[in-house]
């Protein structure tokens, strides 16, 4: 009897099996697709030889934003030369919004998948590295090893051991480095506002002609932190008090109603005179780019200067088009790439980091044609031979003009970033 | 094409059971194959749909969040513009679908048994092998307030020398959105209608009703409403509410043309996820359930409404009056095809013209110079989404196709049509809104197989390439002779021998057909692409809807030219083929 009950069962464990096996050789296939190697490591070399050694004849998966076809062309030149250089093979991710790496690692934390992530290197900056770096999300501690890292001269140049105020703690290695630099359709104004007075003067007069990406676009919370600092400025100014002083501290309950309501008051008199009516925004500053070839905007502005220039030769922007800095103060950064602490290939991201940082990477990437990201290295620290790579050749009329950028002003602290978001969301995130 | 949506359970002539002694490898093979189906169409929806659940109710181990509450509904409430946003979704997904089937049900009224709808067929079916992002890219310029109809009238009308500050596209109403969803169901709707039509059986029943209809002094397009639609209808169901779901819950369509303060609830949801805060992805999880809600909501509604109209117009149905201003409607249809055609030439060709122009100022009507860097610029970077989007397309329809042809021979085999249960099941993963269950399904796959992200798109695009070709594939094997099968076997043909030497062939055609639809499904995706892929795995698609949002119009148009080349190269190779081989096959 016993026999005859299990008869269907056995069947039923015959199917099921035959279920799994399908299933394991599934897996099977899949998982046999991704094999990291390990070269094997050798005692007596330094410990950058033996990251050389380790990281060669890997993949690299670099998640970078890939919204600029000239950015884009750039990578795919890094990555020929390390093929050449290393035998790495770096993928480019290309990503519209960083934060998309950022959650993609934080899956794979949820996950349990702490040394096979798919991110090695990251390019990244302000709100996006404070949410990796307090999350425990990044590799310490290697960057300030890197070979190429000495010629940024970090001991005088701080802007290379600091993102928004945020110590890097040898989390980013830095790669280049931008200002917001302005451009304007020279046919359709031509006398362009230099400083933020102006700016609401000409818009007012230029209905609908200038808009800036909608939060939290990090373009759009650029324009938003200029503002808030000039505010500040010319409040202090007025008033005698040093209330920008804690535009340099992080965001708490008390100072925020006292930082961020001239903003908001000023950007209430501000909206109405914008693009649609300040009702509608762009959502990039590549979209905010398209609307001046539309003519639909006459002024706009970019954190990469040589995107200009570059555009117009590709006909995606007038050649009426030129670029400024404005006069009242341009806001700068730097920005780095990072390694996950869960990449799967951490050595061989370091040797891409370390090239991205080689003077010949930098000059490459300072040539206005190719990209035109300032460099992060200082010219001091390198070779003759290796200066004579920056010298610019003739500029482009759309170019910004040689030594424009007057007067620089740092980044607040990244905490502002949220705070201006929310702020800026429950207030004009919904139009009436 | 034109086999299109059939009725799966089909009643009546099915074919006499081949009885076998024993079962053999093969014909064990192929009994599984449905369950197989229902497994791999139902597990990853339904657990998809648990694994957004546990986040939405805050549990989140990566964030050290462990107890299960209601932050994240009552975060999503709070949310500025919440009620808007659900709207929104509601307001673009019902209009615009109610919008394709009233404009699909006019040109077939009034080009019924005509050689005109033919044509409008021909003209209409390459617009469903379009990407839904490469359509967007192009409605969007021809509505821009510096696109091709403002450069039509500029300045000579308007007195525009810049582009004025309109209103098109991202406009507040979703008007834009409503456009571009209803261009493009329209055709899709239209060809599932042709497809039930293209039957023997009931094609032969309706035309035989319509013309009794016609002798009976109904007026055309009355008669195709009282004699032909009532029972079309039950055929033209689940692919409307396929749309309905799919237009309430996309997110390329609102991402390209729709507004943003605030946009559509599943663009929200997508920005919430992608946010740097992490904790947005408990609201976001959260939403998805919303989302869900609301898709389920316009499904019932639309149902609802179904039983509503066939009360009201039961009566009107059989009153015996032969014409409702019959002439002015067939006028009205005729300027609404010619309007809807007219649409679609512009935008396209407005895309060809930003894929090759030079500078091209506002309000000129053509570009100053043609030239072919976008081309040569993009060709450089589009090898590996190239190699990505052929051979993702490629796995995933082989899988596809061989396992429908297995499940239909299954059906023959055991002379049993498949239950309604797995006819509704082929259709899941197109009702439940993709953004609800592709998060929690990503998650899965992050569990069990983190490292091929090749593997996960494929399986991911699989899920939305299945339904189709199943479809598309079930009519013609159902419609197969079946006694050529039946002497084979009565010869002592085995049954593999049976499916690979005399059925294969003779559908060849077909065959060739659902692999390029299912190529084309595969080449469209993007939401699966991006999120199973974990942004890895760059596509044609993927890398249009990047660009669509900012960087080159020029470059946008380039990659959605390829979107659209893909698919079409795919249906002309499946149409040529035929001729040259198999002529039998080839009807």
């Amino acid at each position: 009897m016993r026999v005859i009950a299990t008869l269907p069962m056995l069947k039923r464990l015959t199917r099921y099996s035959t279920y799994a096996m399908v299933m394991s050789i599934c897996i099977g296939i899949s998982a046999s697709t991704a094999s990291p190697t390990t070269a094997n490591v050798n005692q007596d070399l330094s410990p950058w030889q033996q990251i050389e050694a380790q990281g060669s004849n890997q993949d690299v998966y670099f998640y970078a934003w890939g919204g600029d076809p000239q950015i884009n062309a750039y990578l795919q030149w890094v990555a020929d030369q390390v093929d050449d250089k290393y035998n790495i093979n770096l993928v480019h991710v290309k990503l519209s919004d960083t934060s998309e790496a950022v959650s993609r690692v934080l899956a794979e934390k949820s996950a349990h998948n702490d040394d096979q992530g798919s991110v090695d290197l990251v390019w990244i900056n302000g709100a996006n590295f404070a949410t990796m770096s307090e999350n425990s999300l990044l590799l310490k501690q290697w960057a300030n090893k890197l070979p190429n890292f000495a010629l940024t001269d970090p001991d005088n140049n701080p802007i290379v051991n600091f993102d928004f105020g945020v110590p890097t703690n040898g989390m980013e290695a830095p790669w280049g480095q931008a200002s917001l630099t302005f451009y304007y359709d020279s046919l359709s104004t031509s006398k362009p506002p230099t400083t933020l007075n102006e700016l609401a003067t000409w818009t007012a007069q230029n209905p609908g002609r200038f808009s800036y990406p909608k939060p939290p676009d990090f373009l759009g919370m650029s324009f938003l932190k200029y503002v808030l600092v000039m505010l500040h400025e010319r409040q202090d100014a007025q008033t005698g008090k040093d209330i920008s002083a804690q535009l340099n501290l992080p965001a708490t309950e008390e100072n925020t109603a006292l930082v961020l309501d001239p903003l908001w008051e000023f950007l209430d008199n501000f909206h109405p005179t914008l693009w649609r009516n300040g009702e509608q925004f762009v959502q990039t500053g590549a979209q905010m780019r398209r609307l001046v070839d539309d003519t639909e905007l006459s002024l706009a502005f970019t954190f990469s200067a040589p995107e200009v220039p570059a555009a117009v030769q590709r006909y995606d922007l007038p050649q009426s088009i030129r670029s400024y800095a404005m006069s009242d103060g341009s806001l700068s950064n730097t920005h780095f790439v990072a390694i996950p602490y869960n990449a799967s290939h951490p050595q061989a991201a370091q040797l891409v980091a370390n090239f991205l940082m080689s003077p010949e990477a930098q000059a490459k990437k300072q040539t206005p044609s190719v990209w035109g990201d300032k460099s992060v290295l200082v010219q001091s620290t390198l070779s003759p031979a290796h200066q004579a790579l920056f010298k610019t050749k003739q500029p482009h009329p759309s170019a910004l003009p040689f030594d424009s950028v007057k007067r620089t002003v740092s980044e607040p602290h990244p905490s502002w970033v949220e705070a201006i978001q929310q702020g800026w969301q429950a207030r004009y995130g919904v139009s009436p | 094409m034109s086999q299109g949506f059939d009725k799966i359970t089909k009643k009546g002539d099915s074919p006499r059971p081949i009885m076998l002694e024993k079962k053999d490898l093969f014909t064990r093979i192929v009994s599984f194959s449905p369950k197989l189906l229902i497994l791999i169409l139902i597990l990853p929806v339904l657990c998809g749909l648990i694994c957004v659940l546990l986040p939405a109710l805050s549990w989140l181990p990566a964030l050290e969040k462990t107890t299960l509450n209601l932050q994240g509904f009552i975060d999503l409430w709070q949310t500025p513009g919440i009620t808007q946003m659900a709207a929104l979704s509601l307001a673009t997904g019902l209009i615009s679908t109610l919008l394709a089937f009233v404009i699909a049900l006019m040109i077939l009224a009034a080009f019924f048994n005509s050689v005109w709808l033919q044509r409008i067929e021909h003209l209409l079916s390459p617009i469903l092998v379009i990407p839904h992002a490469a359509a967007a890219i192009a409605v969007g310029f021809l509505i821009a307030p510096s696109g091709m109809f403002a450069r039509l009238i500029s300045p000579w009308l308007t007195g525009w020398e810049m582009a004025p500050d309109g209103m098109f596209p991202h406009d507040p109403y979703g008007i834009s959105i409503i456009l571009g969803l209803t261009l493009k169901e329209l055709p899709f709707l239209l060809l599932m209608a042709l497809g039930a039509l293209a039957q023997p059986e009931l094609g032969k029943k309706l035309r035989q009703q319509y013309t009794v209809a016609l002798n009976l002094g109904y007026y055309p397009i009355t008669a195709f409403f009282k004699a032909v639609l009532p029972l079309l209808y039950p055929f033209l169901r689940l692919p409307i509410l396929a749309v309905l779901a799919y237009a309430s819950a996309s997110v390329e369509m609102p991402l390209i043309l729709g507004p943003n303060t605030p946009p559509t609830l599943a663009v929200s949801i997508i920005q919430w996820f992608n946010d740097v805060d992490l904790t947005l992805r408990i609201k976001a999880s959260a939403g998805a359930l919303l989302q869900l809600v609301l898709t389920a909501g316009l499904v019932a509604f639309w149902l609802g409404g179904e039983k509503a109209i066939k009360t009201i117009f039961s009566v009107s149905s059989v009153n015996g009056k032969r014409h409702y201003a019959d002439a002015i409607w067939q006028k009205v249809t005729a300027m609404l095809t010619v309007g809807v055609i007219g649409f679609m030439l512009l935008s396209l060709s407005g895309l060809v013209l930003w894929a090759f122009a030079g500078f091209w100022r506002f309000p000129a009507m053509l570009p100053e110079q043609f030239v072919l860097l976008h081309f040569q610029s993009a060709f450089t970077q589009m090898s590996t989404p190239l190699v990505n989007t052929l051979s993702i397309g490629a796995v995933s329809t082989a899988f596809a196709v061989f396992l429908t042809l297995l499940c239909l021979e299954a059906e023959q085999l055991s002379a049993k049509p498949l239950s309604h249960f797995t006819s509704f099941i082929i259709y899941l993963p197109l009702l439940v809104p993709s953004i609800a269950f592709l998060f929690g399904l990503v998650w899965l796959q992050q569990l069990a197989n983190y490292q091929s992200e090749f593997f996960n798109v494929a399986f991911a695009h699989l899920l939305f390439v299945l339904p189709y070709v199943f479809l598309s594939l079930a009519s013609s094997y159902r419609r197969l002779d079946p006694r050529f099968a039946h002497v084979a076997a009565s010869l002592g043909a085995a049954p593999i021998k049976v499916f690979f030497q005399i059925k294969l062939p003779q559908l060849f055609a077909p065959i060739l057909i659902a692999i390029a639809l299912g190529l084309a499904i595969s080449f469209g995706q993007y939401l699966p692409t991006l999120l199973a892929g974990g942004g890895r795995i760059a596509t044609i698609t993927t890398e249009a809807v990047t660009l669509a949002n900012g960087a080159s119009r020029r470059t946008s148009a380039v990659y959605a030219i390829m979107q659209m080349a893909l698919p079409l190269i795919g249906f002309i190779v499946a149409w040529m083929l035929p001729k040259y081989f198999f002529r039998s096959g080839a009807r």
